[in-house]
């Protein structure tokens, strides 16, 4: 593909999903229905606990980080949290917002600022220079851990294998955690380690799971929809490789062996 | 929502649209002349186009370097508030930073102070992650008692067996790089487009300026 076409069809994919947000919203006004997913079930609990405890929610960006590559990471996070805080906002302990990136300072302090009506919450944000591989931002975090006795943790953003020093504190202590990342290391220490878990790009849809109203729930949508598109299309790739390769398959074949596939991805899309 | 915070609000989401649209069109028109077809002027115009988004990008860095300052500050502030309340390790915190500071200047540049305890430390740190991350994997069955944590915690143990020096576990190392370079790739590259595909969404909620962060 070359330079040109490549320009357009980034172009025409950027206002592709313009248009799906639009539609994705009038459609979810009328009808309110998505998939669950089960690491996003406890909040609710997390949430009641922190009210009740008076204990606080953590809340870790990690290296999550305005102008960096991991910006939309960071977008996504804050819109999650924000919902999460205002959740929990009965009770008396503000939540700590913690990130090892500088530039994620002034979000997570205005993201506090917007969800906790209370108001005390300038001190609630905590930068912590991650130094290399961010394991002093793991230190410092365990050490609010261990200081701040939070009610539970969730971590969504940028994090690495340090993540597992994090959980493996707050496991000690029996406290919740939720953890999703946009790095393959972190995503999988958040799999083995902490208690909930949302799987790469459900970090980005978590949002509109925490709160029923709105636009964020129908934007979550318009993500299962590509996602939907581009699980077909390689489906289909796969299927037309494979006839072009075996000659005894013919094109009925593929066309029942697509329908089964999808089916079959309709289904397990539906049960979750 | 008071009047201030609705018309701030707009305005945000306003400066976001058009900084959004601004810089998407000029790094789509700016980077490609042969957009601009057979023109004599080509190249100037292609040039003309990445001119916003270059000094754009260009703010971004500065803002970006700057915030370093804003992070510092929150640091002090957070600690000096928790001073209040007696706690004993944001009291080292303040003195370790005076100190680094005062060391760093009088010595003009030295970092030896870093690299005698800095370091170590983080060292240390790491060899505790390799810890925490045996002890994680050792825990997976008790978290997820499913199909999913047992096929988790097979593949870790064929993966670490392989890679023990022995002539005897020789049979499982192609085992292991089967899975590393089938299901292992798979696995992490449906991961990564489902994040690339998040991250654009995001990225269009952020350029029609309806992020959180614009909405006031």
């Amino acid at each position: 593909m070359d330079k040109t076409t490549l320009q357009a069809v980034s172009a025409l994919f950027v206002l592709a999903t313009v248009a799906l947000i639009y539609v994705a919203r009038y459609v979810h006004a009328r009808r309110r229905t998505q998939r669950q997913i089960a690491g996003l079930r406890a909040i609710s609990g997390w949430a009641e606990q922190a009210i009740e405890s008076n204990r606080p929610l953590h809340l870790a960006f990690g290296s999550a980080g305005i102008g960096e590559d991991n910006t939309a990471s960071a977008l996504a996070g804050a819109e999650f949290f924000h919902h999460v805080i205002g959740r929990a906002g009965a009770g008396d302990a503000a939540p700590i917002v913690s990130s090892s990136s500088a530039t994620t300072v002034p979000l997570a302090q205005d993201t506090l600022r917007r969800g906790w009506q209370s108001g005390g919450t300038l001190t609630r944000t905590q930068w912590f220079p991650q130094g290399r591989r961010s394991i002093g931002y793991a230190a410092a975090v365990s050490g609010v851990i261990e200081s701040e006795r939070p009610s539970a943790h969730i971590f969504a953003g940028s994090f690495g294998p340090e993540l597992a020093l994090m959980l493996d504190s707050a496991d000690r202590r029996g406290q919740g955690s939720l953890a999703v990342s946009d790095q393959l290391p972190g995503q999988a220490v958040a799999y083995a380690m902490a208690d909930g878990v949302l799987i790469g790009e459900e970090l980005f849809a978590a949002a509109g799971y925490v709160v029923a109203e709105g636009r964020t729930p129908a934007d979550a949508r318009v993500m299962d929809f590509w996602r939907a598109l581009l699980i077909a299309g390689m489906t289909a790739a796969l299927l037309l490789e494979a006839a072009g390769q075996l000659p005894w398959l013919s094109w009925p074949a593929v066309a029942v062996s697509g329908l089964i596939l999808s089916g079959l991805g309709l289904l397990v899309y539906r049960r979750r | 929502m008071g009047r201030g915070a609705g018309i701030g609000a707009i305005m945000s989401a306003i400066i976001a649209f058009a900084v959004g649209v601004t810089v998407m069109f000029s790094l789509l028109l700016g980077d490609n002349p042969a957009l601009f077809g057979d023109l004599p002027d080509a190249d100037e115009l292609a040039r003309r186009f990445a001119l916003p988004a270059d000094v754009l990008l260009r703010l971004v860095v500065i803002v970006v370097a700057l915030s370093i300052v804003i992070g510092i500050a929150n640091l002090l502030f957070v600690h000096v508030s928790r001073l209040t309340s007696g706690k004993f390790y944001s009291a080292v915190l303040l003195a370790s930073f005076g100190f680094t500071i005062y060391w760093y200047v009088t010595r003009q540049g030295d970092t030896s102070l870093l690299e005698a305890v800095q370091l170590p430390i983080e060292s240390a740190l790491a060899a505790l992650l390799f810890l925490s991350l045996a002890l994680g994997g050792a825990r997976v069955m008790g978290k997820r008692r499913d199909i999913w944590g047992l096929l988790f915690v097979a593949v870790v143990v064929v993966v670490l067996l392989a890679s023990l020096p022995l002539a005897e576990l020789a049979p499982l190392r192609a085992w292991s790089d089967w899975l590393m370079r089938v299901p292992v790739s798979a696995g992490a590259r449906a991961m990564l487009l489902g994040i690339a595909l998040g991250m654009v969404v995001a990225g269009v909620r952020a350029l029609l300026g309806q992020d959180r962060a614009f909405r006031g």
